[in-house]
């Protein structure tokens, strides 16, 4: 087994999921290799069916993979055990949701301090960090919200502030416009932009090219297996 | 999640929802209400047979002879009751004779007593009155004391004075003015002169001594009785539980030889003691409390299972909430120590509400009834207990099943 590089934040060997369905073998993953460094901001694009939901479920340490090698951030992650992925999930990931996800009985801040509930720090760090968090995606003056008091947009600003909360090594955004109109779609990219300017790691699920065009590396995949991977500027239209 | 979070989120919900809570928890506060009242029930009559209705009906170490048991409440098999209707009369002269040879004995005293419709004081009257005759013992025998003026001797019994004894209701329905020591009351026909009050009893026993009127026993056969040497019962003191053992055991063999019984025949007569009471008593305890537990138990089953219930609906409405805790780092054991936090929270207001309600019941029972009952600290403790294990218990199905959610199918959860 061979380490992957330093700068690897994601790294991958012959990933593979196959389910049974039934008498069936569904093969979601056929083997996909792929690296993601440190500060990449990565869009992931397919037809249904094309095992993106699959990928994105296994980068997230929501699934473990019938074989194959997952390296986050230096560490082989592909055989743990559920308590030991939560604690991946807790302070390596930071999911996005399209459906933003957010507690609703509750307020903005407390959702935001969620995460960091569960790696045990005390009260008073938790809203200090929380405080911070939602500062900086704008939402300093939305704290004691709760979130059917906020619009769509704001609510995944909510929803990525969360993400950031735990510093973790990678943002996973999985169609995070997809119920937002246009003109919101393009401030929460900006978020990610900024974040990524900022040296964060971004891995966006999207099937809308105007989305992944934000992004700078593009990865396509189709039946299972990355059909294409290809760096562009950000911005510049993708094909 | 730490366990104040949880327990701050369970309560927000139970008093969302109040009406639904308060179905939920029905159960719980059954069951707590059922245990802490019964058991201050229980436990209130207990002290009150023990120390107030034995002690004063019959008074310790005390023995009583008569016909047909007086006491029992009618609880006698129908072979008893044919037996007794057989059964010769008890005299004054038993009684002399017992006297003269049971050991060690405090008091001795007989009375015979009838019901006066009505007893009157120059205008004033009372009503319902019991009218007893007594010899000299009988007051402190029965320890009832006096408070204004005398008690009765020996030379009022013997002599046939017209003197009288009254119970403080009487006195204050009588004579509300001012002292009746000296005043005359009518019984009946007859004309008797108050020497004394009888110190007030009150509440559910002393509807017997306050509403008395005593005179001696001589006045009382002259007077008022057609069968000069029939006596109600003979009442025995002794001065210690041993005397009054060997006196019981005297007392019998004395009439089975006057009436002379073969060995082997049945007494001709009975002997009633306070303990024979108390054994009454103890049966009935032993019953409540042999039933009471089974009722809370039934009453604590099912209010655990409501609870699961509920917690299954909760754990499939907030699905998706699961997995999201799950995606942001929650470990099985928060997810199953969130939701045993809020069961636990859930029944333990159950049990409150119950302790509040157990407890106001049985001050209601003290208040409203002549029934004393008395809360013991180790029920509350116990109720408040029993309902927490209750959430407890029932909550572990539930919170386990959340905590085993697939994070994924749980995400896609609609």
């Amino acid at each position: 087994m061979m380490m992957p590089p330093d700068s690897a934040v994601i790294h991958t060997r012959e990933l593979t999921k196959e389910y049974e369905l039934g008498a069936e073998t569904v093969r979601a993953l056929r083997g996909v290799d792929m690296q993601i460094d440190k500060n990449e901001f990565v869009a992931i694009m397919g037809p249904s069916g094309s095992g993106k939901s699959t990928l994105l479920n296994l980068i997230g340490c929501l699934d473990t993979p019938t074989a194959g090698e997952y390296w986050l951030s230096g560490h082989e992650v592909s055989q743990l055990d559920d308590n030991e992925l939560a604690r991946i999930r807790n302070r390596e990931i930071g999911f996005v949701f399209q459906t933003f996800n957010l507690l609703s009985r509750t307020t903005a801040l407390h959702n935001v301090e969620l995460p960091l509930i569960y790696s045990g720090m005390s009260a008073r760090d938790r809203h200090q960090r929380a405080r911070e968090a939602l500062d900086a995606v704008g939402l300093a003056d939305r704290m004691t919200h709760h979130p059917n008091e906020l619009s769509g947009g704001e609510r995944q600003r909510v929803a990525i502030a969360r993400a950031l909360v735990n510093q973790p090594s990678l943002i996973l955004a999985d169609e995070p416009t997809g119920n937002l109109d246009s003109q919101t779609s393009a401030e929460i990219m900006d978020i990610f932009l900024g974040l990524h300017k900022r040296g964060e790691t971004i891995l966006i699920v999207t099937h809308e090219r105007d989305i992944a065009a934000f992004s700078e590396r593009l990865i396509t995949l189709r039946d299972g297996k990355i059909e294409s991977d290809e760096r562009h500027t950000i911005g510049a239209p993708v094909a | 999640m730490n366990v104040f979070d949880a327990v701050v989120l369970a309560l927000r919900q139970v008093w969302a929802q109040k009406l639904k809570s308060f179905f939920t928890l029905l159960g719980v506060i059954v069951g707590v209400t059922f245990l802490i009242s019964v058991i201050a029930v229980v436990e209130g009559m207990n002290r009150y047979v023990e120390d107030d209705f034995a002690g004063s009906i019959f008074g310790i170490n005390t023995i009583t002879v008569e016909r047909v048991y007086s006491r029992r409440g009618g609880r006698e098999d129908a072979r008893t009751r044919r037996r007794q209707a057989r059964n010769p009369d008890v005299t004054v002269a038993d009684a002399d004779i017992l006297r003269e040879n049971v050991p060690n004995i405090l008091y001795l005293a007989y009375n015979n007593d009838r019901y006066l419709p009505e007893v009157r004081a120059g205008q004033n009257r009372r009503k319902n009155v019991r009218l007893i005759g007594v010899t000299d013992q009988y007051l402190p025998l029965q320890g009832w004391d006096i408070v204004d003026g005398r008690g009765l001797t020996r030379i009022d019994d013997v002599r046939g004075i017209r003197v009288a004894v009254i119970g403080d209701a009487i006195a204050e329905k009588l004579f509300p003015d001012g002292s009746p020591v000296g005043n005359d009351i009518r019984l009946g026909p007859f004309r008797y002169q108050i020497v004394g009050v009888l110190e007030r009893q009150g509440g559910f026993i002393g509807v017997i001594r306050d509403a008395a009127v005593v005179i001696p026993f001589g006045a009382y056969q002259a007077d008022f009785s057609y069968r000069r040497n029939r006596i109600e019962n003979i009442q025995i003191k002794f001065e210690t539980s041993e005397a009054m053992v060997v006196g019981e055991a005297t007392t019998e063999e004395i009439l089975r030889a006057r009436h002379q019984l073969r060995p082997g025949e049945e007494n001709d007569f009975n002997i009633e003691t306070a303990s024979e009471v108390l054994n009454a008593w103890n049966t009935i305890k032993n019953v409540l409390l042999a039933a009471g537990p089974g009722l809370v138990a039934v009453a604590l089953v099912v209010g655990g299972i409501v609870i699961m219930n509920i917690m299954l609906m909760s754990v499939l409405e907030r699905t998706r909430e699961i997995g999201v805790r799950k995606a942001l780092g929650a470990r099985r054991i928060d997810i199953v120590r969130q939701f045993l936090a809020e069961s636990a929270t859930l029944s333990a207001v159950g049990a409150i509400i119950g302790m509040a309600l157990g407890i106001g019941l049985a001050w209601l029972v003290d208040m409203a009834t002549p029934l004393p009952a008395s809360v013991p600290m180790w029920s509350i403790v116990l109720g408040v207990t029993l309902g927490l294990f209750v959430g407890l218990v029932f909550g572990v199905y539930p919170a386990v099943r959340a905590s085993r959610l697939d994070p994924i199918v749980a995400l896609r959860y609609e």
